[in-house]
């Protein structure tokens, strides 16, 4: 007697179970993914009499998108390093800012707190923005100054 | 009665029938093509496709970050450098003035008791809170936060951002 030795695979059950693999997937799927940028807020208790402060950026953020910069607590720059990056007209000038930052980083490589003291009427989308690129810059003490 | 039902004259098999199987002799499926008129679907490259659908969805969409919740009214700000969620934390929400402390709306004059009952709760001294506001809001209204999160003793703040890759 011949023996049959050829065999058939029945794909529908595999069909099925990929479909139902297709519609969990899609249905526990995380589309939009978050990120955050931290942010570390002095509170009052944590000035120490006689304790040195690092050297700090203080950004102020004009509503027009102009930016004050000065700095604190520097002893190895002479000099006020203090400077305005005047808006671009439609907001902040993101390329002065960036070249300002790159040239302050060069002379205090230390530099690693920066105070962001915006206007009321600031735009906090341009806020973050700042936060992202000074992030980016290896700024990473950044703190967010309450309305005066 | 019907003696004679048009069911029973068509066809009781199904055109998948003779494609549901994958087999290696060249002649069963001969003859059923030549038995059957209908067009038969091709299954084998329909599972090719699906195939290719679930790998996709599992990497693509798949992480071990935490999810929160995100409001379809806030347009959250672009950033690079933000980095991934790893803990689950507290929400306060920003939305039109308001504010929304893990989903429950919070006036401006209890925002400080409820950070500081909050972290009480949370029975940690260094806790973080996640705040997501829209991007076209002005600083103002992220202030009275501010302020409330110093009064309640709470240092670290995260800024929700949609990654820019």
């Amino acid at each position: 007697m011949k023996k049959e030795l050829n065999f058939e695979i029945n794909i529908l059950p595999i069909l099925d179970i990929l479909s139902v693999l297709i519609c969990f997937l899609l249905l526990t799927a995380v589309w939009v993914q978050i990120g955050t940028l931290d942010t570390r807020q002095a509170l009052g208790d944590n000035s120490v009499n006689g304790a040195v402060n690092p050297p700090s950026l203080w950004i102020g953020v004009a509503t027009n998108g102009t930016l004050k910069i000065s700095l604190r607590d520097v002893k190895s720059v002479s000099g006020s390093q203090d400077a305005i990056v005047n808006s671009s007209g439609s907001g902040i000038d993101w390329k002065a800012f960036n070249q300002k930052i790159d040239s302050l980083h060069l002379q205090i490589p230390e530099l690693k707190t920066v105070v962001i003291s915006p206007e009321a009427k600031a735009n906090y989308g341009d806020v973050i923005r700042l936060m992202d690129q000074l992030k980016q810059k290896q700024l990473t003490d950044i703190g967010l100054s309450p309305l005066g | 009665m019907l003696k004679s039902s048009v069911l029973k004259n068509s066809s009781q098999k199904s055109p998948l029938s003779a494609m549901q199987t994958i087999g290696s002799i060249g002649k069963t499926s001969e003859k059923r093509q030549s038995s059957s008129l209908a067009v038969a679907l091709p299954l084998t490259s329909l599972i090719d496709a699906f195939s290719i659908i679930v790998i996709y969805l599992l990497i693509g969409t798949q992480s071990a970050t935490v999810e929160p919740k995100i409001s379809g009214q806030l347009q959250l700000p672009v950033a690079e450098a933000g980095q991934q969620l790893t803990d689950e934390m507290p929400i306060v929400r920003i939305e039109k003035g308001v504010y929304f402390v893990d989903d429950e709306a919070v006036s401006v004059a209890q925002l400080g008791n409820k950070l500081a009952s909050l972290k009480q709760k949370l029975q940690k001294d260094d806790i973080q809170i996640m705040i997501q506001a829209d991007q076209k809001m002005n600083y103002a209204d992220l202030d009275p936060l501010l302020r409330a999160g110093s009064a309640a003793g709470i240092q670290k703040l995260k800024f929700a951002v949609i990654p820019n890759k």
